[in-house]
């Protein structure tokens, strides 16, 4: 009987020590991984990331990497290269060779702290592809902190000229640029606007001279308007003249909207902001969920379903992938995630199905921080286009989807990097107080041409190049390594 | 006894004067249909001079820009939530500053055509406490500026001020 009850009790200990186990990161222990590996990693100067954008280069392979404002602790890091305290701006890292990336200049942004500062978005477009380019020259767009967007020449990626401003907003985000043709879907807030964030699309196509087309946003955003103002703008992304269509996101955490715009009628409709031409060029919108945003919305066009092979129509799909934006600390809104869109009838666009971390499976709501979606890789490159899709998760990394059947999402993998001494705390208020955690917040993924996986922490702890592993690697068709 | 009816007398007027100034709130069902945000709470007046108005106040965490906090009109426009009475509302001033239970935002006023045809006057507020917004909105038949001089001496009663800190909090 006695030893009965040891035992129970040696279980119940036990149980009770992989809990706390699963539920604090350490530092030292080791990342955790399904079926992907690191291959190396950089510190950042342990400044806070956003989007990583990865651009071959001419025989290199670049990483423009784009952070939120410094710390409350930690305003302005210290660059070591400098020796001076920067403000955070943009981290550009030569991945020519993943297993050693190496730190090639740290950009200052705007000063300021967590949103309001830093330079968080970044796109890549060559000089030989834009239509008045400097074909030997390589451009990179960027915010700078929430007044402006930038263009700088990155043609030797180490020593970046500033080329073109465009300042005097309020707010700044997640933007589109069209390499091909240059036009460029800016996120701003223009002062007169109602909302925070809305587009200004603008020819980018010569970087040194911007030409502003036109201001978009969903009536009752716009001068002048009265009533209900619709949610704001997160980003769009454009699938240029051929595809003709450009799939709007709106609102990150809650009463998202995704809108499929005629991109034609967009650039070359009536451009005064009223309530009937912003409507004209609209093909269909579609609200989710009071509970759930619409922060990346990226499209997969023409997609084969095998489930539908043998059916005499809709053997391939038109998807939109949406993914929210976790918000709050420690589980404290309901779970953001990711949520496929079937937008073949693009007057009735359906939702067809949605994929989570399951929360039990690392306690994640315990761990610290933010746990939910937040974004996805952005890359078209046929390596993982309408096959595999990477998505950051906050607290549970990042992880890996089979989307070959979006009807049917399946997670073939994941990664969550080890914590460091930069990792950055995450507090949520208690009465009296707060209450703070250290945890990985894997914030933004993005993929290059070769299948590598780069994701980027908001709590500071860097950059993790990562690949696949094992029947991961089947998904997307990669030979075993 | 003379003297226990004289102080009860002083009581009963300085609750008077008090009611008067902060009206008489009396909690109701919140009235609105389940949205992202979680539900607050509803009050409406019934005595005090701002007899009819009703008061909604809740919590949005994450709302707020962390380091600007409620940055303009426009703002309170879009975070209060005087849509969900009705979508048709107008503003007819700017908006002042405001400072509720040591928290500071802005505070506005609107005229509300209501789905039944009546014209009220409504004023919106939204504080900010960090990366999160209060917001409230006081609405009426009667005169906008009455309505929210009323609401916000309530808002600033000791059972508020707890109340809107445990929501802030999540709690």
């Amino acid at each position: 009987m006695f030893r009965c009850v040891l035992t129970a009790a040696s279980l119940v200990l036990f149980a009770c020590s992989s809990l706390v186990h699963a539920q604090k990161q350490t530092i030292g222990a080791p990342p955790e991984a399904s079926n992907m590996k690191l291959v190396g990693s950089n510190d950042l100067q342990a400044r806070s990331a956003y989007q990583p954008t990865i651009h071959h280069q001419g025989d290199r392979w670049i990483a423009y990497i784009g952070h939120h404002g410094g710390t409350d602790d930690v305003p302005a890091p210290v660059n070591p290269m400098t020796g001076q305290a920067e403000p955070n701006g943009t981290s550009i890292v030569d991945v020519t060779d993943p297993a050693r990336p190496k730190y090639l200049r740290h950009l200052p942004g705007q000063e300021g702290k967590y949103e309001s500062g830093g330079a968080q978005m970044v796109r890549v477009c060559d000089g030989k592809t834009l239509p008045k380019g400097d074909p030997a020259a390589v451009y990179m767009l960027r915010t700078f902190g929430s007044e402006a967007h930038e263009i700088w020449n990155v043609t030797d990626p180490a020593s970046p000229v500033l080329i073109t401003r465009i300042a005097g907003l309020k707010d700044t985000h997640k933007s589109w640029w069209e390499c091909d043709t240059g036009i460029a879907f800016l996120v701003s807030g223009a002062p007169d606007w109602r909302t925070r964030r809305m587009t200004q699309i603008y020819d980018l196509s010569d970087p040194a001279h911007p030409q502003k087309i036109r201001d978009f946003g969903l009536p009752g955003q716009e001068p002048g308007s009265t009533g209900a103002v619709p949610t704001e703008l997160h980003g769009p992304i454009s699938t240029g003249p051929n595809g003709n269509r450009v799939y709007f996101g709106y609102g990150t955490n809650k009463g998202g909207i995704l809108q499929i715009v005629d991109r034609e009628k967009l650039l070359t409709g009536p451009k005064e902001p009223t309530p009937d031409n912003l409507r004209f060029p609209e093909i269909a919108r579609m609200p989710m969920s009071a509970f759930n945003g619409a922060h990346t919305t990226f499209p997969m066009l023409d997609m084969p379903v095998a489930e539908f092979a043998e059916d005499k129509d809709g053997k391939t799909r038109d998807i939109v992938m949406i993914v929210d934006e976790a918000i709050l600390n420690e589980c404290g809104e309901a779970r953001q995630m990711v949520w496929f869109a079937d937008v073949t009838t693009e007057n009735r666009p359906m939702m067809i199905s949605s994929y989570t971390v399951p929360e039990a499976s690392g306690q994640f709501c315990q761990r610290g921080g933010r746990f939910g979606s937040h974004s996805s890789n952005e890359s078209m490159a046929p390596v993982y286009y309408k096959k595999m899709a990477f998505i950051a998760f906050f607290n549970a990394g990042v992880r890996a989807l089979d989307i070959r059947d979006p009807y049917h999402p399946k997670e073939v993998g994941y990664f969550i990097p080890a914590i460091t001494a930069a990792t950055d705390k995450r507090c949520i208020p208690v009465e009296g107080g707060e209450r703070c955690k250290v945890a990985i917040q894997t914030n933004n993924v993005e993929t290059d041409d070769r299948g590598y996986i780069y994701i980027v922490d908001r709590a500071n702890t860097g950059l993790h190049i990562l690949e696949l592993t094992g029947p991961a690697r089947a998904v997307a068709g990669l030979p075993k390594n | 006894m003379l003297m226990a009816v004289i102080a009860l007398g002083a009581v009963s007027s300085l609750r008077a004067a008090e009611t008067q100034r902060a009206g008489d709130w009396r909690e109701i069902a919140w009235p609105f249909p389940r949205d992202g945000w979680p539900m607050g709470r509803a009050f409406r007046c019934v005595a005090g001079g701002c007899d009819g108005a009703e008061l909604y106040v809740r919590a949005k965490r994450g709302f707020c820009n962390c380091e600007t906090g409620v940055a303009d009109d426009d703002e309170v426009d879009r975070v209060t939530d005087i849509d969900l009475i009705s979508p048709r509302f107008r503003a007819i001033a700017p908006g002042t500053a405001v400072s509720v239970a040591a928290m500071h935002g802005r505070v506005r006023h609107y005229d509300l055509d209501m789905p039944d045809g009546a014209r009220h006057a409504a004023a919106g507020l939204a504080l900010s406490r960090h990366c999160d917004l209060l917001v409230a909105v006081a609405q009426g038949a009667g005169e906008a500026t009455a309505v929210q001089r009323a609401a916000l001496v309530f808002l600033d009663t000791e059972e508020m001020k707890g109340w809107m800190a445990a929501a802030l909090d999540g709690r």
